[in-house]
């Protein structure tokens, strides 16, 4: 290796600003303009980012619980030991030198009549457009997995401690000791997530735990990327990863956490190490402010995002209803432009311009054998769907180059996307 | 010299069209959107800060090209073969319009200094400065600028432009030409030389 691919000095000269987006910039009059965004996440950081630069003169307010944030996307890395926790632990430093309002404070209240924001330290804000984004919270469809039982069997599908203490269960494992990880119904928060993270977790148990094993215990009969993960692991993980499908009694229904029990219709397992990810709904926020249907989800106007319900707060990322669009990071990078495109329109007076919409999922089976799933998105009348012809998988069967070179694109994919986040 | 022209002049017309209300605003507007969600990969307005490429900068011709063959099957890709597709011809011309008005962003990569150097002597004995400049910074609207250009991506770009089973644009079948006398190392060396250039 002639040079190391990942020592490159951070760019000095291309923080490109923000100034220069290139969507019309509301004047100076409109200057008095109040946004609120409740979450820092993939989709909320990219919306008050944006707003800030649609609106200059506006006042963009960010309220966020945590001090820090840890990405979803790489924290599967984390586990399988290629990445540290601190790669991806965010700050909001960057986002508040643009000249956003960071208030790391919990939100208790929303009034839509009064316009306003309560927060648990105190706080009223008051705004004129309010976003939000509270990515998803669990359901109770696995009977015994309360708050408790996520402190031994960890789900980890929020970044952060729990990615912490399941890295360390793993770590504390025995050499032959079986993990399960359970995957959960449709639909929920990055749909390949499950199937990279038994991937990152085979790497580390063929590299350090070799006679162990992992078994995926899921509610569904397929996946997400399904066959480019299978080719994956028959030629990375064969004998290492067990996929067990819904029909197969994969479905676990139950769990005992104190005597570490997972609870099939047929049969109880004991593993050394549970990862138990429960299914998902819109963020506990976005229901107690009114935001959510029947279905436990958002329902908006899939061309600004605008809530279906309640007029002037939009609502991106998982939460949303978002037509073909999947729950991804990317997807709630996307909404978060198209959301401050579309505030920034109505508080300009001119038409927005169509939206456009991309996402792609990288997942990494190694570090070196990358795979992607990718689609553009078009607004229609019967809401967001892919253009057609457009997107798709990874091709099965590429060679070891082309998974190479996915994987190096994967990182760059995440250092890019976080710059664009939180820079 | 035309190009320099058409470039100032696409800038002005950027900048009445910023001052000139709401409907021209949001014609011009178009490209800004549709080119929003390339920053997940490309960066913020094209300026990458990882392995994938640099967009800021190129010329409007060389980025509509490679969008169209990408999506035309004339291009080989590991991804933005399935990306492109989502785009018509008035959509890629108004995103390279786009990219094409955006400064190239200063960046800095640490390369071996020895790999440049010996980088350097191939890219002027194998004939690349013809069409990509002395430096990489290629004074034709056909042929991009690789200085300052991300090593990882110029490797993989060149060892696919070599592969004869993969697709390229007619263009560029000189390149292919000259690539085939290239080891693994010659290519890994000028790949080193574009990223050390500014």
């Amino acid at each position: 290796m002639a040079f190391n691919r990942r020592e490159f000095v951070k760019l000095t000269g291309a923080t490109a600003g923000l100034a220069t987006l290139g969507l019309p910039l509301v004047s100076r009059a409109k200057g008095s303009v109040s946004i609120v965004v409740i979450g820092g996440g993939y989709g909320g950081a990219t919306a008050a980012k944006y707003c800030r630069a649609y609106m200059p003169d506006a006042k963009v307010t960010l309220i966020e619980k945590n001090k820090y944030y840890y990405s979803c996307p790489f924290s599967n890395e984390v586990l399988g030991g290629e990445s540290k926790i601190e790669d991806v632990r965010f700050g909001y430093d960057g986002i508040a030198s643009h000249g956003i309002d960071v208030v790391i404070d919990e939100v208790t209240g929303v009034d839509p009549a009064a316009k306003s924001v309560a927060t648990k330290g105190g706080k009223n804000v008051s705004y004129d457009y309010l976003v939000v984004s509270p990515g998803v919270s669990f359901k109770n469809n696995i009977e015994g997995y309360d708050e408790a039982a996520m402190e031994k069997m960890p789900h980890a599908w929020k970044a952060g401690p729990q990615t912490t203490l399941l890295r360390k269960q793993l770590e504390e494992m025995e050499d032959g000791g079986v993990v399960m990880l359970v995957a959960p119904p449709n639909p929920f928060r990055c749909p390949p997530g499950p199937y990279e993270r038994a991937s990152q977790i085979a790497h580390y148990l063929k590299h350090h735990k070799p006679k162990s094993k992992l078994i995926i215990m899921d509610s569904k009969d397929k996946f997400s990327k399904q066959g480019l993960f299978m080719e994956g692991w028959k030629a990375n993980y064969d004998g290492i990863i067990e996929w067990r499908k819904a029909a197969d009694d994969g479905k676990v229904v139950g769990v005992d956490a104190n005597e570490g029990i997972l609870r099939t219709e047929f049969e109880e397992h004991k593993p050394a190490v549970a990862n138990v990810i429960p299914a998902q709904t819109a963020g506990a926020l976005a229901s107690a402010i009114g935001l959510t249907n029947e279905s436990g989800w958002c329902p908006v106007d899939q061309r600004t995002f605008e809530s279906s319900i309640i007029k002037d707060v939009y609502v991106i990322g998982d939460s949303c209803i978002a037509g073909k669009m999947p729950k991804s990071g990317y997807a709630a990078n996307s909404q978060g432009k198209v959301a401050a495109a579309a505030i920034a329109a109505k508080v300009g007076g001119y038409d927005m311009p169509d939206p456009s919409y991309v996402n792609t999922c990288y997942s990494l089976i190694t570090p070196d054998w990358g795979i992607s799933v990718a689609a553009v998105y078009q607004y229609t009348p019967e809401g967001i769907v892919g253009v057609k012809g457009a997107g798709g998988l990874s091709p099965m069967g590429a060679p070891e180059s082309t998974r190479k070179a996915e994987a190096m694109y994967a990182r760059s994919w995440f250092r890019n996307i976080t710059t664009d986040l939180f820079g | 010299m035309h190009h320099k022209l058409s470039r100032i002049l696409a800038a002005s017309v950027l900048g009445s069209a910023l001052l000139s209300g709401a409907t021209t605003a949001s014609a011009d507007a178009t490209g800004a959107m549709v080119s929003n969600p390339c920053a997940g990969c490309h960066g913020i307005e094209g300026a990458s800060q990882g392995q994938a490429p640099v967009i800021a900068g190129l010329s409007q011709m060389y980025l509509a090209s490679t969008m169209k063959a990408y999506r035309d099957g004339q291009r080989y890709a590991t991804i933005m073969d399935r990306i492109a597709k989502g785009y018509t011809d008035a959509q890629i011309d108004a995103m390279s319009g786009h990219f094409a008005n955006i400064g190239w962003p200063t960046n800095n990569q640490t390369v071996d200094a020895d790999q440049a150097a010996k980088g350097q002597k191939l890219h002027t004995s194998s004939g690349c400065a013809g069409c990509h400049g002395a430096t990489g910074v290629s004074m034709m609207p056909n042929a991009p600028r690789l200085a300052g250009q991300y090593a990882g991506f110029l490797e993989q770009q060149m060892h696919d432009y070599k592969d004869a089973a993969k697709a390229i644009p007619p263009g560029a079948m000189v390149m292919r030409s000259m690539l085939a006398a290239m080891s693994d190392e010659d290519i890994a060396a000028l790949a080193a030389f574009y990223a050390s250039q500014k």
